[in-house]
């Protein structure tokens, strides 16, 4: 039986013997992303952002915001670099933003995960005027197209750990950050998140008892959990600094934040950089001393109010 | 005001009919006068403050052992091992007394730089634990621990990888337990002594058990000998596990046993009337009663199912302690009977008692026919220290709907022995011998046992063996309002009122028997003079 | 002299097909079916001779065809208008020679092998399959002297069972009645021929596990063809004979007549799984989930059922390249077939009879069945003719009221309509 339209009304078949020209792939980072920094997709965002992504945030955590005052009188455009623990962390920094850089920020986003289809790319371009970055090696174009756009006055998110952490911990920073703010010269805002692992982790595959079919274990969710965002002082490239250098630095002062959230500002202060270090990248220990620790850290979280619901 | 001990009574002219369970539901049944009903002691003020209790009980041990945090150091195998979703009884509120326990144990061993730890369900042939299941018991901090590392696993008896033979008791029973926890330096056991029978040797010597080693106290035989189970010195379970357990220590396996008690605080607020004398029922219990006696007689058995199943017991802990096995087995069980015992002089011609809706095996799932069985004539009819509350040749009068209905997923073998053997035997010796051991060896059974999660092929014949020994004590068991088939299938008697099942009583025991009603739950232990 | 005659009526099938919807057996009153006055059929020619019936049951296909659910393919094998009745027990009115070859005196009860093969259609040479014995394979029951008409019961010149005016009967159509049988043995002779041939030549082996799925007058008779055919050594033993019944009747009988274990239909499938030793793919339930098999299963099994839930749960219960066996008349069916492509499972259908392997036939076999294991106990009632609505009601309800075999009584007796015996 047979179906459907037929040429000339259905598209032809190409002929077996005719050599045909590869498609051009427009996904990746091939994908052209300038008609999201355009006007209309600024308003669609923006609506989107105030009327849609925040309450959805404040619904799932509850926030403490630090260091914005870091930020007032920080002129535009700068680069956030911050820790990465779950898929809202975008949608919390953009929520604890100051509305000039919120509005006005792009998002570096893997080209691999979030560009890999023409869909997903529109849709990640729209909302969170994403742009795609090659998180595996530097990249020429990825590095070009990022430079360029901090230098037209968009400030730039971009987390230099490349990936959600699995256990709770900050992976090693990569260079990327620092490499676009030696490119530009602007300065770096050192970000940590806290508390999102809890809300939404990055599902595991073998999260469950071993020898487990799976089949009945449930998926989990989100999780209704406080959060915290601190903010650091802008970090400005030295005389003479190289990117490796000024690379350090930027982990270096997100894990003072890290253990700011441990301790509290002063505890920080006097930490070394050690304990600092491992405040963010955890113990070096077996696995479940390491989630152990990650646990026992919220009981002393900085909190407004106290009477929100800890889970 | 002072909780009052269990009561005696004897039901006269004024007593207002009183409560049976009637699985998911219950029934008031007026008793003929002169019955007596035995009321459990009511539940004792828990500890004030259980984590210090726990770090207390860990720091100073009974018996001969050291402080926990003496015997933890870096570098060695710790493996904490802990009772599976049997226990307790309902389920009891957030957080689980295994969470609490485990989380000190944690954290001692954190701080000591212990970097190998395994936990281990200890659930010998019962069904593996959900993860929401897990999440209860222990809590989301250990669960996140250790789970996504694979380091929270389930005792599995059918791998054989996994087992270690340590040899043979001076009886000839085989010792096989869980390789993990036999080649630890240290091995945690975190138990809750709900009833009597739990803890002691048998928390290991059965619950990391392989059905090799089971196979030697879980038998007709044993239980039939095990006068009751509930009463240690006198049961043959506890012996042969008593034996196991001594050769497990004498084999170099060092176990710090933790048990904690609960009180009997079984029922949330709004089912208190559940836990009270009938007639100190306020107007409140009685709204409540009629309202949800009412409802669940309307609504389709799996909401009401599902309504009970979802009751957290606000048990709480009445005592913790620590250390060498059976020194701590020891105190556990006098804070048991300290708060379930109760005195009860001589025996009766009929028991009475109503069979709720919940018994080990079934939480979360489907109280089938061979388990309504397992609770009235194992679980209830045992509870006794001295001689069962009913005569030799007496009656038993069980309460419960004994529906046909199984878990397909929970209890398949139980489809097929209730299908397939008790249509041809309910003499326990026989099963055993001929239908035991291909229902033990079905590759089918074993997979869901190890994949699923199933109760292992053969654990419908331990339920029955279970009640080996009422089975053969008893002159007639009668099921009130159970589905006659179902009944009759299994060697009962069914009737549908509590005057004909007395009536039909009478032909086996004689006109104008005694009787006694197990008024339970909440759980008592009757001690029998 | 009365008959129930089938005729071609369209509107009286539609409105059949309809109400038999609400329960098969119901749309006898306002069916295409009718008590009418009818004359002895004409005897087609030599060979011929007149069969009065004493009884004459009620059979599954019969019930379809009254319900309107018969499939199409049985079109242009039937001729109307027809008397239906096709499992009978009758008296001689005349001498005649048997199948067999023995000549026959006037009065001689004799049981009907109903299928109007070539000798009785008048066709020499017959066909192939005739040639050997094979009858119920007969290439030719469309031609002949005779019109179409696959068996005594659906051909407008021979008249049929449920009918006093008496049978036309070919003499290779006789089978005469051993004497210790009762009418109520001898009428249930032509179902275990059915099963007889359905088990004779299913190709079992020493040691195979067998499933019966459905214990009507079908799956009772395969029951007792096996444990009576196995033990008089005709066919190799099976390891077990599995037998699942929707109603506890049936499984009592089914238990009776030799079955190593009975169960309720629906743990017929978990029955299997444990007698050998297989797996479940597709969850623990082995019901409701789609897909959901044996991963080995029985290496025969017999659907004595029919319908397409029957089959399915068939397929789902044969091991690979094990063999399937329709006993009942399916129809038009809706089945997923991808089981039987994937294990290689060879759907084998089974009907009538002939020359069995082994060289007796199956009625020569049916007889000492019927002797053996006591047939006539599946007669549940007879009913008189003109109370047939009654008797049509009650065979399609058979089951749920406790009854297996219904029979029309037309010995003239006042009305028998008995218990279980």
């Amino acid at each position: 039986m047979k179906r459907g339209l037929d040429f000339p009304l259905a598209r032809p078949t190409w002929p077996a013997n005719v050599e045909r020209p590869a498609p051009k792939r427009r996904v990746g980072l091939a994908f052209d992303h300038g008609w999201s920094r355009r006007y209309p997709a600024r308003l669609a965002r923006a609506l989107l952002l105030d009327n849609v992504t925040r309450p959805a945030i404040r619904l799932v955590t509850a926030t403490t915001t630090r260091g914005v005052e870091y930020l007032e009188h920080l002129e535009a455009p700068v680069i956030f670099a911050a820790n990465h623990a779950s898929h809202l962390d975008t949608p919390l920094l953009l929520h604890a933003l100051p509305a000039r850089f919120r509005h006005k920020s792009v998002v570096g986003a893997a080209s691999d995960y979030f560009f890999d289809r023409t869909w997903k790319a529109l849709w990640w371009s729209l909302t969170l005027a994403a742009i795609p970055i090659d998180r595996n090696r530097v990249n020429r174009r990825s590095g070009d197209d990022a430079a360029r756009i901090i230098e037209e006055g968009w400030n730039l998110i971009i987390f230099p750990e490349g990936g959600r952490t699995a256990d709770g911990w900050a992976q090693p920073f990569r260079g990327g950050a620092a490499y676009l703010a030696h490119r530009t010269k602007r300065p770096v805002v050192p970000v940590y998140i806290h508390g999102m692992f809890r809300v939404l982790p990055k599902s595991l595959r073998d999260d469950r008892p071993a020898g487990g079919s799976g089949s009945e274990m449930r998926h989990r969710g989100l999780r209704r959990s406080p959060t915290s965002v601190l903010f650091g002082p802008p970090l400005r490239l030295e005389e003479g600094e190289d990117a490796r250098h000024f690379a350090a630095r930027i982990e270096r002062a997100v894990a003072q934040l890290a253990e700011e959230v441990r301790s509290d500002w002063w505890g920080a202060r006097r930490a070394g950089a050690d304990a600092a270090m491992t405040a963010l990248r955890g113990p070096d220990v077996s696995p479940w001393r390491r989630a152990w620790a990650r646990d026992a850290t919220p009981r002393r979280s900085p909190s407004r109010g106290g009477n929100w619901p800890v889970s | 005001m002072t909780p009052r001990p269990g009561l005696v009574m004897e039901v006269d002219g004024s007593t207002p009919p009183l409560l049976f369970w009637n699985g998911e539901g219950f029934r008031l049944e007026r008793l003929p006068e002169g019955t007596r009903v035995v009321y459990a002691p009511e539940p004792l003020a828990p500890l004030a403050d259980p984590i210090a209790a726990i770090r207390h009980a860990l720091e100073h041990p009974v018996g001969d052992m050291e402080p926990l945090s003496a015997l933890l150091r870096p570098g060695m195998r710790l493996t904490i091992c802990f009772d599976d979703v049997s226990l307790p009884l309902p389920p009891m509120r957030s957080p689980d007394v295994r969470q609490l326990v485990i989380e000190q144990v944690l954290e001692l061993a954190a701080e000591a730089g212990v970097d190998d730890v395994v936990l281990i369900a200890a659930l010998a042939l019962h069904r593996r634990m959900t993860e929401p299941e897990l999440r209860h018991a222990l809590g989301d901090r250990i669960y996140d621990a250790f789970a996504p590392h694979g380091l929270l696993t389930q005792h599995d008896a059918e791998d054989p990888e996994g087992l270690v033979h340590l040899g043979r008791t001076e009886q000839g029973e085989d010792v096989e337990i869980n390789r993990r926890a036999a080649e630890s330096d240290l091995v945690v056991y975190v138990n809750i002594t709900l009833v009597t029978m739990d803890g002691g040797h048998k928390s290991i010597a059965t619950g990391l058990a392989s059905y090799r080693s089971l196979r030697h106290h879980h038998n007709p035989h044993t239980m039939r000998h095990s006068r009751s189970f509930m009463d240690a010195p006198a049961s043959e379970l506890h012996s042969s596990n008593w034996r196991m357990g001594r050769l497990i220590a004498e084999s170099g396996i060092r176990v710090f046993q933790i048990e904690t008690t609960l009180n009997t605080d079984t029922f949330p607020a709004q089912f208190g009337f559940l836990q009270r004398r009938e007639w100190e029922w306020t107007l409140r219990d009685r709204a409540t009663y009629a309202a949800t006696a009412a409802a669940l007689d309307r609504m389709p058995a799996r909401l009401a199912r599902q309504i009970f199943h979802a009751i957290r017991a606000p048990q709480a802990m009445l005592s913790v302690q620590a250390g060498e096995v059976e020194a701590v087995h020891e105190r556990a069980i006098a804070s048991v009977w300290r708060q379930q015992g109760v005195a009860v002089e001589g025996q009766t011609d009929v028991l009475t008692m109503g069979l709720p809706y919940i018994c080990p095996y079934n939480v979360n799932s489907i109280m089938n026919p061979i388990l309504v069985a397992c609770l009235g004539l194992g679980y209830f009819f045992n509870l006794y220290r001295g001689k069962p509350l009913v005569r030799e040749g007496g009656v038993l009068i069980l309460r419960h709907p004994t529906r046909p209905e199984f878990h397909p997923g929970h209890h398949p073998s139980y489809i097929d022995f209730y299908e397939q053997v008790l249509t041809q035997t309910t003499d326990p010796i026989e099963m055993h011998k001929v239908y035991e051991e291909s229902f033990a060896t079905d590759p089918w059974y074993v997979h869901l046992y190890r994949t699923g999660h199933a109760y292992h092929g053969v654990h419908p014949f331990y339920m029955w063996y279970w009640c080996a020994h009422a089975l053969e004590h008893l002159g007639r068991v009668i099921v009130l309002g159970g589905n006659p088939s179902a009944v009759r299938r299994m060697g009962f008697s069914p009737a549908s009122t509590l005057q004909d099942a007395l009536e039909m009583a009478t032909d086996v025991v004689g006109p104008s028997p005694t009787i006694t009603h197990l008024h339970a739950p909440p759980l008592l232990m009757a001690d029998v003079s | 002299m009365k008959a129930l005659v089938f005729e071609r009526n369209v509107a009286r099938f539609l409105a059949a097909r309809a109400v038999s919807r609400l329960g098969s057996g119901r749309a006898a009153g306002i069916g295409p079916l009718r008590l009418a006055d009818v004359e002895p059929p004409e005897l087609p020619g030599e060979g011929w001779v007149h069969v009065r019936p004493l009884l004459s049951g009620i059979c599954g296909s019969d019930l379809a065809t009254i319900d309107g659910q018969s499939s199409r393919y049985f079109e242009e094998l039937v001729s109307f208008p027809f008397v239906p009745g096709h499992e009978v027990v009758g008296t001689l009115e005349g001498p005649a020679r048997s199948a067999m070859g023995s000549s026959l005196e006037a009065g001689t009860r004799v049981v009907l092998e109903p299928v109007l093969a070539c000798a009785a259609r008048g066709i020499d040479p017959p066909c192939s399959a005739c040639a050997q014995g094979n009858t119920g394979a007969c290439e030719r029951v469309a031609f002949g002297h005779l019109r179409p008409g696959l068996q005594t019961g659906y051909c407008a010149d021979v008249g049929g069972g449920w009918s006093t005016a008496g049978i036309a009967a070919h003499s290779s159509q006789l089978h005469a009645v051993p004497d210790h049988l009762s009418d109520n043995d001898a009428v249930t002779v032509e179902p275990l021929a059915c099963a007889i041939h359905a088990v004779m030549s299913a190709g079992l082996r020493e040691d195979d596990l067998v499933g019966i799925v459905g214990a009507g007058t079908l799956g009772l008779a395969t029951v007792a063809a096996i444990s009576t055919l196995s033990a008089d050594g005709y066919i190799p033993a099976p390891r077990a004979t599995l037998v699942g019944g929707r109603y506890a009747h049936q499984r009592h009988f089914a238990e009776e007549l030799g079955a190593t274990a009975v169960f309720p239909e629906d743990q017929l499938a978990r029955a299997i799984r444990r007698h050998c030793g297989s797996k479940v793919i597709g969850g623990p339930s082995l019901r409701g989930s789609v897909g959901s098999r044996l991963s080995s299963g029985a290496d025969i099994v017999f659907d004595c059922v029919g319908s397409a839930g029957s089959i399915e749960a068939s397929l789902a219960m044969t091991r690979p390249r094990g063999r399937l066996v329709l006993v009942g008349m399916p129809g038009r069916v809706h089945l997923d077939l991808a089981p039987l492509w994937h294990r290689e499972i060879a759907l084998v259908g089974s009907y009538a009879y002939g020359i069995e392997p082994g060289g007796r036939h199956a009625f020569d076999l049916a007889f000492e069945v019927a002797a053996r294991c006591r047939a006539g106990r599946l007669v549940s009632a007879t009913y008189p003719i003109d109370r047939f609505e009654e008797a049509i009601a009650h065979a399609g309800a058979a089951g749920r009221r406790g009854a297996i075999k219904i029979t029309f009584d037309l010995r003239g007796a006042p009305n028998r309509q008995g218990g279980r015996q």
